[in-house]
């Protein structure tokens, strides 16, 4: 399957090739990891993974898993097979709220070319002001809130369409054919 | 002045420190009262409180910070005595005098030296009068008098928030052109936190150390100090941790510090616990604030001094002489474990506690008010646990901590513990060579170690083939007030609403 982490634009493959007994033979990103299962009265478990024994326990919400090792926590996104927008070149069809929280500020306005990077709302939650930034050059298509509104966590913020290909921009950026 | 009994106390605040409160008065025979609000139906306070009253909507707004609901709820349950805790209302002059106008004893300063104090503009005029060194800096955002001052002093110069705390409303400049914008973000998040935008401004100091000395004075006109702690640990003026004594400190520098913070504490006439704040540089110490209320990290100083604070602080509103403090010994430290995601920019987690392990041992002690099902919603900061370990030295206590974290484990919430785990056994924190920089400097970019991630990947695909526990615990949520605690949404469904689910991904 493959996996997201949550909050990380990169995605990592892991399988269960097999299992025999305690033994656990998984690949990830293609590189075999071998690993030593031991349940936990608790529904946790030990793995035992190079010579170290790692407490994990997680559950499964909605959209994601929660995994913990040891005291590191993780939420990872099960990927399905995406095409549509990301073949256009775009890291993100739109900008989602990724918590719930008041609208600031609106940093771009329809029609605007955006540009990876590129701060495009301030959100305030947990009294603390997070930006919003682009994931790729992108045109904002549409704005579906305004400043001072509350938003819930997943509601859609900004949506884009691709950015028409820039003729200055070097052959090596292009998308391949 | 008369003693007078507390017999009962209510508690405005949430969270550990409402738990950690009533746990004290408890001790001392105190009848005790809750407040929340609807996003804290259920919450670890209000089970833990002989009385709770609900006293509003989840925003703070309308419910911590709600004044009159506060004093209502203290005039309806008979309270007679108020502890504030920390943060929302705590050094709210109005509160304090709010508190005394309706008859009852506000635990913490008069609200005339809270708001001499509370104003940091009006503290670095305190502490120059008293011959107390300031960092340079002028007391106004103006932006002609901001521009001048940066001209003189040179950048990057800190903009921070009249009534701030915390790290809201402060800002590092570094240079002209975007010193405008932040003087305005500045002024901006200090009116939403404090309703109060009025922000000054600071010379940026390059690497100091973040050294705070315990102050408690009483009705008597005697004022102690309970020894030092160290805060530089801190990323975006925010603590992650603490300890005490400062490493390395020389006692001579330490006695110049402890009697700087009772000439300030004299001066203004303090009394109950409070903080004298300095920054250090090389040979040199800088008065930055008196935070008017118990610290976050007050339990450095407990486990030092062997006291509880917070009963000392019900003795000296009652009216009791504040008591000699004994001589502190060994090393204590304190991590703060919030609700963020470390490896992406420290992103605040929302979510419910679906399974919970904390750590315990000879030397360990753990506030928090977390529990299975207890939710850390979008309203409130980001505390979540404060690990608090005691060693007979500086090793000890940070092996005890390294250790306690180790076995800290939350799945629900994404959180701070492994990133504590790895500052703390840093050798650049073993050496104890610390500034407020240290974050920036040492961990700029941390993520989780590799075998971490593994056995995260393994354990998710083991939990998708239904072949670990994947199961989140049934939790009840019908509030007294009969509305729906429904934020956390997918965590409240039993298996018999969502049998499709339950069956896919169930043990087998």
């Amino acid at each position: 399957m493959k996996l997201k982490l949550v909050g990380n634009t990169r995605t990592i493959e892991v399988e269960i090739v097999a299992r025999d007994g305690a033994i656990v033979r998984t690949r990830i990103d293609g590189i075999d990891v071998i690993a030593e299962l031991e349940p936990l009265a608790d529904g946790a478990a030990i793995l035992g993974i190079d010579g170290r024994r790692i407490r994990i326990a997680g559950a499964r919400t909605r959209n994601s898993i929660l995994v913990v090792a040891g005291p590191a926590s993780f939420e990872f996104a099960p990927v399905e097979g995406r095409t549509g927008a990301s073949r256009h070149g775009l890291a993100a069809p739109e900008v989602t709220a990724p918590m719930p929280g008041k609208i600031l500020k609106l940093l771009v306005a329809e029609g605007d070319r955006v540009e990876h990077g590129q701060a495009l709302a301030v959100l305030e939650a947990m009294k603390m002001e997070t930006t919003l930034y682009a994931e790729s050059a992108a045109i904002v298509k549409k704005i579906r809130v305004g400043a001072g509104d509350m938003v819930d966590h997943g509601v859609v913020i900004i949506e884009f369409s691709p950015a028409p290909a820039d003729p200055s921009m070097s052959e090596s950026t292009a998308p391949d054919a | 002045m008369k003693s007078r009994t507390i017999n009962k106390l209510l508690v405005a605040n949430r969270g550990e420190i409402a738990l950690r409160i009533i746990r004290s008065a408890r001790v001392l025979g105190i009848k005790t009262v809750a407040v929340y609000s609807e996003a804290d139906v259920g919450a670890a306070h209000v089970a833990a409180a002989d009385e709770a009253r609900l006293i509003g909507p989840p925003d703070p707004a309308n419910s911590y910070l709600n004044l009159d609901a506060i004093i209502a709820a203290a005039q309806t349950t008979k309270a007679d005595a108020i502890h504030p805790g920390y943060g929302f209302l705590s050094e709210r002059p109005e509160f304090a005098r709010a508190t005394e106008a309706h008859g009852m004893m506000f635990v913490g300063p008069p609200a005339g030296v809270m708001a001499a104090l509370g104003d940091k503009i009006a503290a670095r005029r305190i502490a120059i009068d008293s011959g107390v060194p300031v960092v340079p800096g002028v007391g106004t955002g103006d932006l002609a008098t901001a521009r001048k001052f940066a001209a003189s002093a040179g950048f990057p110069v800190l903009v921070k928030a009249a009534a701030g705390g915390g790290g809201r409303g402060m800002r590092v400049v570094n240079d002209a052109a975007g010193f405008a914008a932040a003087l305005e973000a500045a002024a901006r998040e200090a009116q939403a936190a404090f309703g109060d935008g009025r922000v000054f401004l600071e010379k940026y100091l390059a690497r100091p150390r973040h050294i705070e000395i315990q102050i408690f004075g009483d009705h008597h006109g005697t004022i102690v100090a309970l020894g030092e702690r160290e805060c530089s640990i801190q990323r975006r003026h925010q603590k992650l941790i603490e300890e005490s004594p400062a490493p390395g400190l020389p006692s001579s520098m330490r006695d110049r510090m402890t009697e700087a913070a009772l000439k300030l504490a004299r001066a203004a006439g303090y009394r109950n616990a409070g903080t004298a704040e300095f920054l250090v540089a090389g040979d040199n110490f800088y008065f930055l604030e008196i935070n008017a209320r118990l610290q976050v990290e007050h339990p450095v100083t407990e486990l030092r001094f062997g006291c509880d604070l917070v009963a000392e602080q019900l003795r000296i509103a009652s009216g009791e002489r504040v008591a000699e403090p004994s001589a502190p010994r060994g090393c204590a430290i304190e991590c703060r474990i919030n609700a963020e995601d470390a490896a992406h920019d420290f992103r605040p987690a929302i979510g419910r506690v679906i399974k919970l392990n904390l750590p315990a041992g000879p030397g360990v002690r753990i506030d928090t008010h977390l529990g299975v099902g207890a939710e850390v919603s979008p309203y409130y900061d980001s505390l979540i646990a404060k690990l608090i370990c005691y060693g007979s030295d500086r090793e000890q206590a940070r092996a005890r901590m390294g250790a306690a974290l180790g076995e800290f484990s939350l799945v629900g919430i994404n959180n701070t513990a492994a990133f504590l785990r790895d500052v703390v056994a840093s050798a650049a924190f073993a050496r104890g060579d610390l500034s407020t920089r240290f974050l920036e400097e040492n961990f700029p970019h941390w993520t989780a170690a590799g075998d971490d991630l593994n056995a995260a990947l393994i354990a998710a695909a083991l939990i998708a083939g239904g072949i670990l526990d994947g199961a989140r615990p049934v939790v009840g949520s019908v509030t007294p007030n009969g509305a729906r605690n429904d934020a956390g949404g997918a965590c409240m469904r039993t298996p018999w609403t969502e049998l499709a689910g339950f069956e896919l991904w169930g043990r087998r």
